[in-house]
């Protein structure tokens, strides 16, 4: 189990540096949005007009000049009217929130894909392991009400210290997903077959 | 459990008066003061005196205690103004003991899935545990850090859950957005901007606002594929692109769901409410809810299907409260407590969805909290002012506004127009009656058919059919934000048919508003998506992929409105001589189309949902303009009469009672002439389940165990004489033993069990050792007598948050009644199937 994960991770890796190493045409991060309303003749025309501007700058300065290049254009110019707004925005937490959403969504697809093709037959394994513990009937009991305490305290940090049964962490980890697995178990019983929740 | 409990008083009787008490609930003191004689007469008569005969340590005592070992507290009296003595704080010095608020017994306090919580016996715990602390505040230094500690850590708590949700509002709203316009095309330059995005520096050169929509550095996809960018060729490719691309999407989010998190589907909104009410659901506010309820929400509103964002928000929020919750032990291990987080990131989750901070705090106070004292209020508001401004400084989607359909309004309003918007408010409460009833059909339909068994086929299949219809109608064809954006706006910022006024030089003054051939057109193609949206809204909402009502509610108010409002405006332009468009309003210029959409989507939104207050602060938060406050108050007023009117409850909570959730509504009315001996367990000629304080064996509570259901079992003096001594709850009882077994030696199955601290007949000296278990006695449960009217008991449960209640007559035990009964006895009296309620 931890080596798909870890395998994912570098497969990550990867793909997060590919995607910083191919920077396209550098977009700014600052505009001044002008839209000019002008009389032509007798009706009223609107223009827009989008200038790039360094961040420390604001719209004033460029408002002039667009104020001359309609006053340019149009013969019959009474009044000309522009309102500017500056903008800004960051590409790089577009880019890199992007960039986050695109690799989760991987990494849940192909977990999905490992639960749903590899895990049972990796399963057959676990499963003997598994039905020792179910057969005693107190450390089953025990078993439940622990499970009920760790899994009524979700955040990482607070689990319930599960000394006594391997304490390695491969084994840990293991009964986790064992345990995660039967809680989505249950919810997909309650949603999906009963139908006594969320419809 | 030999440990010997000593015992410090807290104070004494005199200050355990009402008026010494902290809650900060106007309401529940004064029931608790209500019902505070019957509690105290019990608890004096029987479970008082127990206590007092335990002897009282010194504070020097109490110090050794605390240097020398570690400490727990644990509360015995969980009600303290159960009596004087019922209250008391106990110290042990003992081996195995972890944190100060740690019981001894692992998982007591906890509750099992699916069971109501006893806000009394929590919020009780947590005054124990805040007083044991400020009363070691003067001990040490890392006491007063400590206490410190304790003191912000609600605060801390409501500003991380702030911060967090804002991020995650700013990841949901920029990969929503991208999403959406892959359906579109690629920014090949930068494939990670949106199309908005990609064009965003674009034009160089001044142009006209048509042009701006059509950049060269976004590519379609018929232009990435075939390379033109018209004629048949090039649609059908991008109609095949949109459509595959939605059956991508939307098949991505229903088999995440399935897999991850089945409890991700759905808004969350009727199931927040049901647990903020006091109830248990594991899982649902749990991690993987998040990620899979964040990830999902992003796929399935990209995928072009009629659903929103900003319910679920919310529901991502309360994850998000949930999780933080466990870092504050005083919070994670208290669910009373935990649910004060809760409404403070249910606030912030609407508060990111529309950018509307104060409109979230009252959406939490109006619709979803159950129980909101003032320092929830403040709490609510801070997290709600923190979430905000983290996804203002994010700025995903580059206007400096946290949603896409802010739209700034400055227009007057004439007076006469509050006629269309009333009556845009009925027509909106029409809408929403519609479209509740349908849904609901639909839902029942849905459950209780074999539909249910294909829930990735429907969602499919919906998805299909869907984007086959949505793109073909350059309306339905942009995403609904868009849509909404495109509706509220003036004409003028934005180029569309909708705004194709013809201009006629023979007017004078301003002929502008002539309506040209694409306004027609336009108005008929809304016409069509109005439909197209009502009915697709009504299969989507509630099928298992995450789905929000806010947008398509407001997306289809707006059309109505935006239609009734070119209508108006054509009114006025074509008979400017009757007498309400007369004076300023003589040229149909000063009627603003998007402002009746605007009043459109806050009716549909209100009918739907039946919010007032809080509905239209997030409108006018939306638009900016204080100035609107009246026309969407009285659009909001009649919609929410109209609904009220023509269907019983709003979405959420015929959603609530679809499901059978145990939520007791505080907002209705109990008009029925019941007693408590009606509707109490058990009926006549059944007996009781009790336990007995000094005379039952271990192997007897065993039995008892095995055999019955009950979550609880009250606590008597003895069989013949059914005096109420408490209440044991039966997880707590279940721990307690599983913990004796472990840990007592000599415990055999004729131990006596007490329950109480002096047993009335001593133990015979070759007995085995008792269990004593008069530490999870609840000796201070609520009781009423038998002649009680129901009104007063719903109340009871209602105001200070039950879970039970004791019944007695002449002082004995009679019986008992729970929140499920309670809840039953309402569903029956209303014609409704009783086991419906969905209750362990």
């Amino acid at each position: 189990m931890s080596l798909s994960f870890h395998q994912l991770f570098v497969f990550g890796v990867i793909l997060l540096s590919c995607v910083l190493y191919v920077q396209g045409q550098s977009y700014e991060d600052a505009r001044c949005k002008c839209v000019c309303t002008y009389k032509n003749g007798t009706r009223l025309v609107k223009k827009l007009r989008v200038t790039s501007v360094p961040l420390s700058n604001d719209c004033d300065e460029v408002a002039g000049p667009v104020e001359e290049i309609v006053h340019g254009n149009t013969t019959q110019e009474m009044c000309s009217r522009c309102e500017c707004t500056y903008e800004s925005r960051n590409t790089n937490i577009i880019k890199f929130v992007v960039i986050i959403v695109i690799w989760v969504i991987s990494l849940l697809v192909i977990y999905m894909l490992f639960l749903i093709c590899l895990d049972p037959l990796l399963n057959k394994r676990v499963k003997g392991n598994y039905v020792e513990h179910t057969n005693d009937d107190v450390s089953s009991r025990e078993f439940k009400i622990i499970d009920d305490i760790s899994s009524s305290s979700q955040a990482p940090g607070t689990s319930h210290p599960m000394g006594m049964r391997g304490s390695n962490v491969l084994n840990r980890v293991g009964h986790q997903q064992d345990k995660w697995k039967r809680q989505v178990q249950e919810q997909r019983k309650n949603i999906y077959d009963r139908h006594t929740m969320l419809n | 459990m030999e440990k010997r409990p000593l015992k410090v008083s807290s104070g004494s009787a005199a200050s355990n008066t009402p008026a010494s008490y902290h809650a900060t609930d106007e309401k529940v003191r004064r029931i608790r003061r209500l019902s505070n004689d019957l509690v105290s007469i019990t608890a004096d008569q029987y479970g008082g005196s127990n206590l007092r005969s335990i002897s009282v340590s010194s504070d020097d005592e109490m110090i050794d205690i605390t240097t020398s070992g570690t400490m727990t507290e644990h509360t015995l009296g969980d009600h303290h103004h159960g009596g004087g003595g019922a209250c008391g704080v106990y110290f042990s010095g003992g081996e195995s003991l972890v944190s100060v608020d740690s019981d001894e017994i692992p998982g007591i306090g906890q509750y099992e899935d699916f069971h109501t919580i006893d806000w009394q016996r929590d919020i009780a715990r947590d005054r124990m545990r805040h007083r044991y602390i400020v009363k070691r505040k003067q001990k040490s230094i890392c006491d007063l850090v400590r206490g410190a500690h304790d003191a912000w850590s609600g605060w801390l708590c409501v500003l991380l859950v702030g911060l967090v949700t804002g991020g995650v509002a700013g990841v949901i709203d920029i990969g929503a957005s991208w999403m959406s316009d892959l359906k579109f095309g690629l920014c090949p330059q930068a494939f990670w901007l949106n199309k908005e995005q990609c064009c965003w520096s674009w034009s160089s050169n001044e142009t006209s606002i048509e042009d701006s929509r059509n950049c060269s550095q976004w590519m379609s996809w018929s232009e990435i594929i075939a390379e033109s960018n018209t004629g048949a060729g090039a649609f059908i490719v991008s109609y095949i692109f949109f459509i595959a691309w939605a059956l991508l999407f939307a098949s991505l989010a229903a088999s995440l769901v399935r897999m991850f998190a089945p409890y991700a589907c759905g808004s969350g909104i009727p199931e927040i409410k049901t647990i903020l009410s006091g109830f248990i659901i594991r899982g649902y506010l749990g991690k993987w809810t998040l990620i899979i309820k964040s990830v999902g929400i992003m796929l399935s509103v990209s995928a072009g299907l009629s659903l929103g964002k900003e319910g679920p928000m919310v529901h991502i929020a309360s994850c998000i409260g949930n999780i933080l919750s466990y870092l504050f032990p005083k919070y994670g291990r208290n669910e009373a407590k935990k649910r004060e987080i809760l409404s403070a990131a249910a606030a912030a989750g609407v508060s990111v969805a529309f950018g509307a901070p104060i409109g979230g705090v009252l959406f939490s106070l109006e619709e979803v909290s159950y129980y909101f004292p003032l320092k929830t209020l403040w709490r609510s508001f801070f997290c709600a002012l923190v979430a905000a401004f983290v996804l203002h400084s994010i700025n995903p989607f580059g206007n400096e506004h946290s949603v896409l359909f802010y739209v700034e309004y400055n227009k007057p309003f004439m007076f006469f127009e509050l006629i269309p918007f009333i009556g845009l408010g009925i027509i909106g409460g029409v809408i929403a009656v519609i479209f509740i009833k349908a849904n609901l059909y639909w839902c029942r339909y849905r459950k209780m058919s074999r539909l249910g068994q294909y829930p990735v086929t429907e969602v499919l299949v919906v998805t299909a059919v869907t984007a086959v219809v949505a793109y073909p109608n350059p309306y339905t064809r942009m995403s609904t934000s868009q849509l909404i954006y495109l509706l509220f706006s003036q004409c003028g910022t934005v180029k569309d048919p909708l705004c194709s006024y013809q201009f006629d030089p023979t007017l004078n003054g301003s002929g502008g508003l002539k309506p040209g051939e694409g306004l027609y057109w336009a108005v008929f193609l809304l016409i069509l998506a109005l439909i197209f949206k009502l009915v697709t809204t009504v299969f989507t909402f509630g099928m298992k992929v995450p789905c929000g009502l806010f947008i398509p509610s407001l997306c289809l108010g707006g059309i109505v409105g935006r239609i009734v409002g070119i209508g108006v405006q054509q009114l006025a332009f074509n008979y400017p001589h009757i007498w309400i468009f007369s004076g300023e309003c003589s040229t149909g210029e000063c009627i603003t189309p998007g402002l009746y959409a605007m009043v459109g989507a806050a009716a549909v939104l209100g009918g739907v949902t039946r919010m007032t207050v809080s509905l239209v602060v997030i409108m006018f938060e939306l638009t900016g303009g204080v100035r609107y406050i009246v026309p969407l108050m009285a659009a909001a007023m009649a919609s929410k009469w109209v609904g009220d009117a023509l269907g019983r409850s709003g979405i959420y909570d015929a959603h609530i009672n679809l499901n059978g959730y145990p939520f007791l509504d505080s907002k209705e009315e109990f008009t029925h002439t019941a007693l408590a001996a009606d509707v109490m367990q058990p009926k006549r000629s059944e007996p009781l389940s009790v336990l007995t304080q000094d005379s039952m064996a271990f192997e007897e509570v065993e039995a008892m165990l095995k055999e019955t259901e009950h979550n609880g079992f009250p606590v008597v003096v003895s069989h013949e004489s059914q005096y109420l001594v408490g209440f044991v709850i039966r997880r707590d009882l279940n721990l307690a033993i599983e913990n004796a077994k472990r840990t007592m030696t000599g415990l055999r199955n004729n131990s006596l069990v007490l329950f109480t601290t002096s047993p009335q007949s001593p133990l015979a000296p070759h007995s085995p050792p008792p269990l004593r278990l008069e530490k999870i006695l609840d000796l201070a449960p609520i009781t009423i007598t038998d002649q009680t009217p129901m009104e007063t008991v719903v109340d009871m449960f209602r105001k200070l948050g039950l879970r039970q209640t004791l019944v007695t007559h002449n002082g004995r035990l009679l019986g008992i009644i729970t929140k499920k009964d309670i809840l039953r006895y309402i569903k029956q009296i209303d014609n409704e199937d009783p086991s419906s309620v969905l209750f362990n």
